[in-house]
């Protein structure tokens, strides 16, 4: 089963995304803050994180940098509520594998999680 | 006297514009002096014989004939003075009507601070009152240091747009030498080596003028009026030419406060400018943090409504959602994107051209957005016909932005013809105006007289569903780029958007080895 963490601020964004991804399968964790976010990435080991870049404290940019720091392996896609051209260039920069708006269109992202665990499956 | 270039004119009372050399003259100057020889001649012999003379030579037939030749010779310089001043005072209004026409037309000038009328006035009176060939006036341009024709008669528009007379030329130093006086083509390439003459030659010739009449106030060179006549110019005396002198002084201070008064203008243009853009800047700072706080405080609540939505809509299993329900969910995931929408449109309204300027080429962001529409398109029955220069040079910009554009313009025409019509966009390169024109017609319900000037402001609309930001945000884009755009329509037969976005080709190659060379660098 393959592994998937949520790491967003609103708990009901996490909570609908944990529903829809269980739904297909998927072992599901989730975070609502940064430190939380570190701390479940090394007891759960996901191989794909949803990542909020807005978040109070310490913000999905610099978790993404942790990541890439410590697994860098692990598919990161970030998920933000403002294109602000700079964050997304800035996340890009940093390691992340693809980036999505919200409101979310959960098809577009069942899809993208799907490729990036293949992806990993084939060993890349 | 000795002519020379600029004549140190003695000063004379009666200035004269053009000879009258008519029949006329001659036939009173005839006149009047055989009448005075022929009494002289009748006279004689009785004076002789009064006098105590006589004799038969007295009365010889050739004697009359002798002192009537004495009369005309010894007579003639002053008869014709005479007989000159009495046309002139009687007959000959013309010329002193001249000097009327143009003495007032330097007094009129005075109260004048428009510096093209003021050219207008001056080279249109002094080309029809004296029948001249050419007459321009050419003011300085002090951001070129050079001189310009500000309006010119007998030239065409185009010949006269062309000429510019730098500041080191022959004819300005030789202006600045000589000062205030006229300066006569002839006579003064006379006085040159064949060089300087040839040089000088070519600065008459450029502003096809005879002689030149420069517009001096206390030792600034204000400008400068050339003119050509059609006659040579040994029509004009020096007197005339020294009415030219006295005209060009007085008219001098009214071009130059002219001159002035036209930069002052331009200043406070600039300043307006610059004053509006800056107001424009700080309301698109606040406009954009508002948006970015809202789309962010928006977004989130959108996301969760529309995702749980979502997972009902796509959740697995055997149970079925009942069709109402799966319609309402439906419209639920349509209308939250829709709210996203607009706040998206806000952001990107605000943000401006923060996003990277690339290579792109308008043809293919045409298709792409083109493509978006297909679909509508042909359930619709619109047909969409392009129509693209074939020498497109590619366009430096946000390729976001300029995709925005033509999504804007034709989800608008679709929107507008409904369900049958046709669309037609145009792209062109428009290369002596150095800009790109970009058309958009369609075949819609067009849009009523009395709207058209608000079609561009933010939150108009005549849809139901509309958010009424497309037009707007179009409008702001096609600004930032330096560019404008209009639209003309009728009601019931439809709508063309035309947008000009300037495209300078020396630019957009600097630009490019720019790119090129951050390229070598990394």
């Amino acid at each position: 089963m393959s592994k998937l963490l949520i790491v967003d601020d609103e708990v009901e964004i996490c909570e609908f995304l944990k529903s829809f991804f269980e739904d297909r399968d998927f072992e599901v964790a989730s975070a609502n803050g940064g430190a939380q976010a570190l701390e479940k990435l090394a007891t759960f080991h996901p191989e794909v994180v949803l990542l909020d870049i807005q978040m109070p404290g310490m913000d999905g940019l610099q978790i993404l940098k942790r990541i890439k720091e410590i697994y860098p392996k692990m598919k990161v896609i970030m998920v933000t509520a403002v294109e602000t051209q700079e964050k997304i260039e800035e996340a890009m920069r940093l390691g992340a594998d693809n980036y999505i708006t919200k409101p979310l269109s959960l098809e577009y992202l069942e899809k993208d999680v799907q490729d990036k665990i293949n992806i990993l499956a084939k060993g890349f | 006297m000795k002519q020379r270039g600029w004549a140190s004119f003695k000063r004379d009372t009666s200035f004269h514009i053009r000879t009258p050399k008519t029949v006329l003259k001659k036939v009173l100057v005839g006149l009047v002096l055989f009448s005075l020889g022929a009494f002289a001649a009748y006279l004689f012999p009785f004076l002789m014989s009064f006098s105590g003379v006589s004799g038969p030579w007295v009365h010889h037939p050739l004697f009359p004939i002798l002192v009537m030749t004495a009369i005309f010779v010894s007579a003639y310089k002053s008869t014709e003075h005479w007989v000159k001043k009495f046309l002139e005072k009687y007959f000959f209004h013309k010329k002193t009507f001249a000097q009327m026409t143009l003495m007032d037309l330097a007094n009129d000038l005075t109260v004048n601070l428009d510096i093209q009328e003021i050219s207008n006035l001056v080279v249109n009176t002094f080309g029809e009152v004296l029948q001249l060939k050419t007459v321009a006036l050419l003011v300085p341009d002090p951001l070129q240091n050079n001189f310009e024709i500000t309006s010119a008669f007998g030239w065409t528009i185009s010949a006269s747009k062309k000429v510019r007379l730098a500041a080191d030329t022959p004819l300005l130093k030789m202006i600045h030498q000589t000062g205030p006086h006229v300066l006569m083509r002839g006579p003064v390439l006379q006085r040159l080596s064949w060089q300087e003459a040839n040089a000088l030659a070519r600065d008459f010739d450029s502003l096809q003028a005879a002689w030149i009449s420069p517009l001096f106030v206390k030792g600034e060179l204000a400008g400068l009026l050339a003119f050509g006549a059609l006659v040579p110019d040994t029509v004009f005396d020096q007197g005339d030419f020294h009415f030219f002198r006295e005209f060009a002084a007085a008219i001098a201070p009214c071009v130059q406060n002219a001159m002035v008064v036209k930069r002052l203008r331009q200043l406070n243009l600039e300043l307006q400018d610059s004053q509006s853009q800056w107001i424009q800047k700080t309301k698109l700072n606040a406009i954009e943090k508002l948006a970015a706080g809202i789309a962010h405080e928006i977004h989130n609540p959108l996301a969760i409504i529309s995702g749980k939505a979502q997972v009902l809509l796509m959740q697995r299993g055997p149970k079925q959602l009942e069709p109402n329900v799966q319609a309402a969910l439906n419209a639920i995931v349509k209308q939250t994107h829709r709210a996203a929408d607009i706040t998206r449109k806000l952001l990107m309204y605000s943000q401006g051209s923060r996003g990277p300027q690339e290579r792109i080429s308008l043809e293919k962001v045409l298709e792409e957005t083109l493509s978006l529409l297909a679909y509508q398109a042909s359930t619709d029955k619109i047909e969409i016909v392009k129509n693209l220069d074939r020498e497109l040079p590619p366009f430096f910009a946000n390729m976001q932005e300029i995709r925005e554009i033509f999504l804007n313009l034709l989800l608008n025409a679709v929107e507008a013809i409904g369900t049958e019509g046709k669309i037609v966009v145009e792209l062109k390169y428009r290369r002596d105006e150095e800009l790109i024109e970009i058309v958009c017609s369609d075949t819609g319900k067009g849009i009523p007289a009395e709207h058209l000037d608000k079609v561009f402001n933010p939150f108009y609309t005549t849809r139901h569903e509309a958010v009424g930001l497309g037009l707007f945000v179009t409008k702001q884009i096609v600004h930032r780029y330096g560019g404008s755009i209009r639209v003309e329509s009728q009601a019931g037969v439809g709508s063309m958007f035309i947008l000009h976005l300037p495209y300078a080709a020396e630019a957009v190659r600097e630009k490019e080895q720019e790119k090129t060379g951050a390229t070598v660098w990394i």
